[in-house]
């Protein structure tokens, strides 16, 4: 049952996100925005960092004279 | 004097007087660098929480250990991080609210006073409508049985997030209570104290229909008065209808302009109003800080008062025996000794500790071994250890004749109810053994061992607890905004009910729940609570402590650390 397993493990973090962040005490459609706007700015952080990720290690290392 | 045998040293030091060391040369140190000199001789290494053994040798004869661990930096931030997210969630709420998105359900103007000064923008009515209503259904809960070691509850159901509750119509049956202060277990339904008081309702009725002083003195009002004062072990007592009127009705009758008040960090709400209606000036020293409260006293006489420099006419030391937010007991021996040095008066409030504490049951002074006639004003309530209600003042005849006369709430409040009289009456003979059985004895003895017991269980889980390890109030710290209310919620589930506080009552992230233990919780019940409270403990992750004490290892106490002490 390892997947009912890491179904278990994954909703009791989740329930800790939820205490923490104090959304457990919100209406559901509060916690939805709230996960969305999350969501959405995480997913453009991660979308940035692919895109100009190449250009940022190749300033550093010619800045450290690695390559040319 | 106030040295009994237990207070006299044992390692044949310098017979003291006043709690005050004489050094060699005759001349007398005052407290606080006594003080001083103590602590640094029993700093262990390990401390980032003020976990006080304070054992002053010849002022109080058993250890005195309490300890406040200090907030986790990550916990701080995230709950004010829990807190930041609920505040702007609720800027928004109210947004919706103004602009009728939303149906409004609380308390607003009128459509003609909307351009009058608002009512409800405070940061008060804020957090009421956006954080309290939110875990609203924690409190008020319909107790339907005695609640007494064990409680019925009235099942609730909110369909509107906690605007309006329905019942269900089902009861919640022997749940565990670990909220009532039913210290010595006598708010029950059966036994010698309900039977006396049923016995009295039949001969005098339930109302007393006038105030104390015109035709509402009963017979039995005096009696129990005696009654208390022998059990306080004071000249004479005074008994009123309520303990929050207690305070504040006759605090203004003891101080008034020109006298000064040394109240507390953390005195109850009923002493704080007490003493500005007082209309004496008030100053504010550190919690149980025996520190601060003589430099407050050495500049209230060095000073006078503030304009004219005139000696104030009386100082009034107003002081809990156990602070039932903190779990703290009072430093009696220390404010005492103070108190008579400065010539200051003593007023002590003994609502949680009597019954609670002492070898007898008899409060505070008890507990630390004192003589009662060295606190000039003693007051406590009957709510907690005696099952009634009400409150007393007890201390020396001329106090109590003049409080008789001059104190509003003799003057103005009707008198006490008979049948709490005699409830008084019979758990009091009942605590001092007068019945002729030993279950009062029993209850006190059994008391303590319950608060020890659970205090250390709980902290070997890993919890942190705040307190003195005698107190029989345990507030055990949640922080997060969000445990307050899951923690209230999963207990319940789990047929357990406690009390959670947050906010107003306590600072903004230092939330809790106070459990509190009772004579009449029997070793399973504790077990059964034990086990539970370290599950939901286990799912809501509130196992903050630092400091994780061995099962078996007790702390060695050190006889050898004060030889060096030099006068």
């Amino acid at each position: 049952m390892a997947l009912g397993d890491c179904w278990k493990q994954l909703s009791w973090f989740y329930y800790q996100y939820l205490l923490v962040t104090a959304l457990y005490m919100l209406e559901p459609w509060e916690r939805t925005v709230f996960n969305s706007l999350l969501v959405s700015v995480a997913a453009m952080a991660i979308y940035t960092g692919y895109v100009f990720m190449p250009q940022h290690i190749m300033a550093i290392l010619h800045y450290f004279e690695m390559v040319q | 004097m106030t040295e009994s045998p237990a207070t006299k040293p044992a390692n044949g030091e310098v017979c003291v007087k006043n709690g005050l060391k004489p050094e060699r040369n005759g001349f007398v140190k005052s407290l606080d660098r006594c003080h001083e000199r103590q602590h640094k001789h029993h700093w262990h290494p390990d401390e980032d929480e003020i976990h006080a053994a304070s054992y002053h040798g010849s002022l109080y004869s058993r250890p005195f250990i309490e300890s406040f661990e200090e907030t986790p930096m990550l916990v701080a931030v995230l709950t004010y991080m829990g807190y930041g997210i609920l505040t702007i969630f609720g800027y928004l709420r109210d947004f919706l609210r103004h602009w009728k998105i939303e149906r409004c359900h609380i308390a607003r103007e009128k459509e003609e006073q909307k351009d009058f000064v608002p009512l409800y923008q405070d940061f008060e009515n804020f957090y009421t409508r956006n954080l309290y209503m939110r875990i609203r259904d924690n409190w008020n809960r319909p107790i339907c049985s005695v609640p007494g070691a064990k409680m019925d509850l009235m099942e609730r159901a909110s369909h509107d997030y906690n605007w309006t509750f329905e019942y269900t119509g089902r009861v919640v049956q022997d749940v565990i209570n670990l909220g009532s202060y039913n210290y010595l277990g006598f708010a029950e339904n059966t036994g010698p104290c309900a039977d006396s008081a049923a016995e009295v309702t039949m001969k005098y009725g339930v109302g007393i229909a006038s105030t104390r002083q015109e035709i509402g003195n009963l017979d039995r009002h005096e009696e129990m008065e005696k009654l208390v004062a022998k059990f306080l072990g004071v000249e004479s007592a005074m008994a009123f209808g309520m303990g929050f009127a207690t305070n504040s009705m006759n605090i203004p009758a003891l101080a008034g302009k020109g006298c000064l008040i040394l109240s507390d960090e953390l005195n109850h709400a009923s002493l704080v109003l007490g003493a500005r209606l007082s209309g004496s000036t008030i100053r504010v020293f550190k919690h149980n800080n025996m520190q601060s409260l003589e430099k407050l006293l050495k500049e209230a006489i060095v000073h006078g008062q503030p304009r004219t420099h005139r000696p104030w006419k009386k100082v009034l030391i107003v002081v809990e025996g156990i602070y039932s937010m903190e779990g703290s007991i009072v430093r009696l021996p220390e404010v005492i000794a103070l108190k008579k040095r400065y010539r200051a008066y003593l007023y002590l409030d003994e609502a949680h500790s009597i019954g609670a504490l002492g070898p007898r049951g008899r409060g505070v002074v008890d507990y630390f071994g004192l003589d009662p006639c060295d606190v000039d004003v003693m007051m406590g309530t009957f709510t907690k250890s005696f099952g009634a209600a009400g409150g007393y003042i007890a201390g020396k005849r001329e106090l109590i004749e003049y409080l008789r006369s001059h104190s509003h709430s003799a003057v103005y409040a009707t008198s006490m109810s008979p049948p709490v009289v005699e409830q008084i009456i019979t758990s009091m003979k009942c605590i001092m053994g007068e019945d002729g059985t030993t279950i009062g004895c029993d209850r006190v003895r059994q008391l303590a061992e319950n608060t020890v017991y659970f205090r250390k269980r709980l902290r070997e889980m890993g919890f942190i607890i705040y307190g003195n390890n005698d107190s029989p109030v345990v507030p055990m710290m949640l922080y997060m905004p969000a445990k307050i209310g899951a923690f209230g919620r999963e207990m319940l589930k789990r047929n357990i009910g406690v009390v959670v506080v947050g906010f107003p009552a306590t600072p903004i992230i230092e939330s809790r729940a106070r459990f509190c233990i009772s004579a009449a919780h029997t070793n399973d019940m504790l077990d059964r609570a034990l086990s539970v409270i370290s599950e939901v403990g286990d799912l809501l992750q509130l196992k903050y402590s630092r400091h994780r004490i061995q099962p078996s290892l007790a702390r060695p106490f050190d006889d050898n650390v004060y030889e060096d002490i030099d006068d």
